[in-house]
């Protein structure tokens, strides 16, 4: 079944539940969170770009489940190559709105202190006792924090288990902004001790923050579109798995020499084996059952290797594919 | 003592505390409160009938009266300016002055650049002078210097503990009427 609609093998599959739970655990907290802070945001610089962030990183989370639903159906006429890369589009979109949002909170926050533009915060009314608001904003951005921190740690093993760049992202954008809500709660703190600017200079350093994440993604999934080699999770290093294949179909005594080129569609990896086979009276229906036998073991390599392409050929150059 | 009475006055004392850094916080960050405390509060009146009148180069009316309060609090002499709302607001947002009373109410467009007190007064009954003269609430507020924190909550403080004075302010809103 290499063609067909790619499965989870069953170990993973627990896995994918999880990672689906973490979704809809994803969203359904830091929409809470987004709302806790938004309730407490009056004129504080650093709150407002703190709310929209949060609502910003339940984004990808929703486009994840929604890329889920589509992940797994089965190559149809108008998409033979299957909805693997429902994962890529779902967050090729979150990373473009990330960027361009961080980019528009630093230009909002830069001029907020060239202009010196003080945040006024004055008092809130709780269970009868008039505070300062600057206290509950406080305690909604600690509020959203736990959320934050607690989704990222979550995510990570999950993360690993089955090598998920989108959820990887996230978890690492969930560690962002559990920091840069830290770092409004300073500069929240730094306002009540009548340094105006902590606050607008707190926004500036979360606009940096969104800024770095959404950069990082657009490259991630910018790579995904060229058809990059598969990558280690959460690096720019190449990944060992060709190399492998192309070990193993070397190791077929009717194998004279074999290529190898791969790339990542969503959670699986799809790619070509060009491989020089030793005729040595071989008939055709010998060598082509042969090439479904490798089609089929190059799953048992990696549960992630899914539509496989087997091609023979009569000879091949030694940097043909590339190799790392 | 058990440790649920235990645990009970642990909370006591980190709420003590927490009132303690809260009612020293926040500060300003000009000094505006430290500065008009025992000295001078500059205050700029626009007049609006019934809740700022002129009398004779000082504020009368509602908010005349809720800043002549504010200063005795605060052992303040008040130095008056008159003028229009706009060259007011723009000199407070320069922090040339340290209060605005003028009729001013929680929608105006200058809530962005100047900072507005909670509403002290809701005037549910208040007739909107447009076209569609429709009845609609007014919040009345003052309007203080933006980011002089410890200033603004100490006013609010004193707009929602002086009642009293609230009350005998918003009645002789009639006599000036």
């Amino acid at each position: 079944m290499s063609r067909g609609a790619f499965t989870y093998p069953p170990e993973k599959a627990e896995a994918r539940r999880k990672m689906k739970r973490l979704a809809w655990a994803s969203v359904v907290g830091l929409t809470l969170g987004a709302i806790a802070l938004a309730s407490t945001v009056g004129a504080s610089q650093a709150m407002k770009t703190a709310w929209v962030s949060d609502l910003l990183t339940a984004v990808p989370a929703a486009a994840l489940i929604v890329a889920m639903r589509y992940e797994l159906r089965p190559p149809s006429p108008h998409f033979p190559f299957g909805y693997l890369r429902s994962l890529s589009v779902a967050f090729l979109v979150t990373a473009c709105v990330l960027t361009m949002v961080g980019l528009y909170f630093l230009y909002d926050s830069l001029m907020k202190l060239v202009h010196g533009e003080r945040p006024p915060i004055g008092t809130v009314v709780l269970f009868g006792h008039q505070i300062w608001a600057g206290w509950t904003m406080v305690a909604a951005l600690a509020f959203s924090l736990t959320i934050g921190f607690t989704l990222g740690k979550l995510k990570m093993p999950v993360a690993e288990a089955l090598h998920s760049k989108p959820l990887f992202a996230e978890s690492r954008m969930n560690r962002a902004e559990w920091m840069s809500e830290g770092a409004a709660i300073v500069g929240i703190v730094l306002v009540g001790f009548g340094h105006w600017w902590g606050d607008a200079a707190a926004a500036a350093f979360i606009s940096l923050e969104i800024i770095r994440d959404g950069w990082d993604n657009v490259r991630q999934v910018i790579a995904d579109l060229m058809d990059e080699s598969p990558t280690k999770l959460g690096e720019h290093a190449l990944e060992g798995l060709p190399r492998l294949v192309r070990a193993e179909v070397k190791k077929l005594p009717w194998v004279a020499d074999a290529g190898v080129r791969m790339r990542e569609q969503g959670h699986a990896v799809a790619g070509q084996i060009f491989l020089v086979p030793r005729l040595d009276g071989m008939n055709a229906a010998e060598l082509t059952r042969r090439l479904d036998e490798v089609r089929e073991c190059a799953r048992a390599i990696d549960w992630r290797l899914h539509d496989v392409t087997v091609t023979p050929v009569s000879a091949l150059a030694s940097d043909d594919p590339p190799q790392a | 003592m058990s440790h649920r009475n235990r645990r009970v006055a642990n909370a006591r004392v980190i709420f003590a505390l927490a009132l303690a850094v809260a009612c020293g916080l926040p500060r300003d960050s000009d000094g505006t409160l430290d500065r008009i405390r025992g000295g001078t509060m500059r205050v700029g009146f626009a007049v609006d009938t019934p809740w700022v009148t002129d009398s004779s180069g000082m504020a009368g009316g509602v908010e005349g009266r809720i800043v002549n309060g504010l200063a005795r609090s605060l052992g303040a002499r008040v130095t008056w300016t008159h003028g229009h709302e706009s060259e007011l607001l723009t000199a407070l947002h320069d922090r040339e002055l340290d209060l605005v009373v003028g009729g001013l109410s929680a929608d105006s467009p200058w809530k962005k650049h100047v900072a507005f007190t909670k509403p002290y007064h809701v005037d549910s009954g208040h007739v909107v002078r447009s076209l569609k003269a429709k009845r609609r609430e007014e919040k009345h507020v003052l309007a203080l210097p933006p980011g002089e924190n410890g200033w603004l909550v100490y006013v609010e403080r004193f707009l929602r503990e002086e009642r009293a004075l609230l009350a005998s302010a918003l009645a002789a809103r009639e006599e000036t009427r």
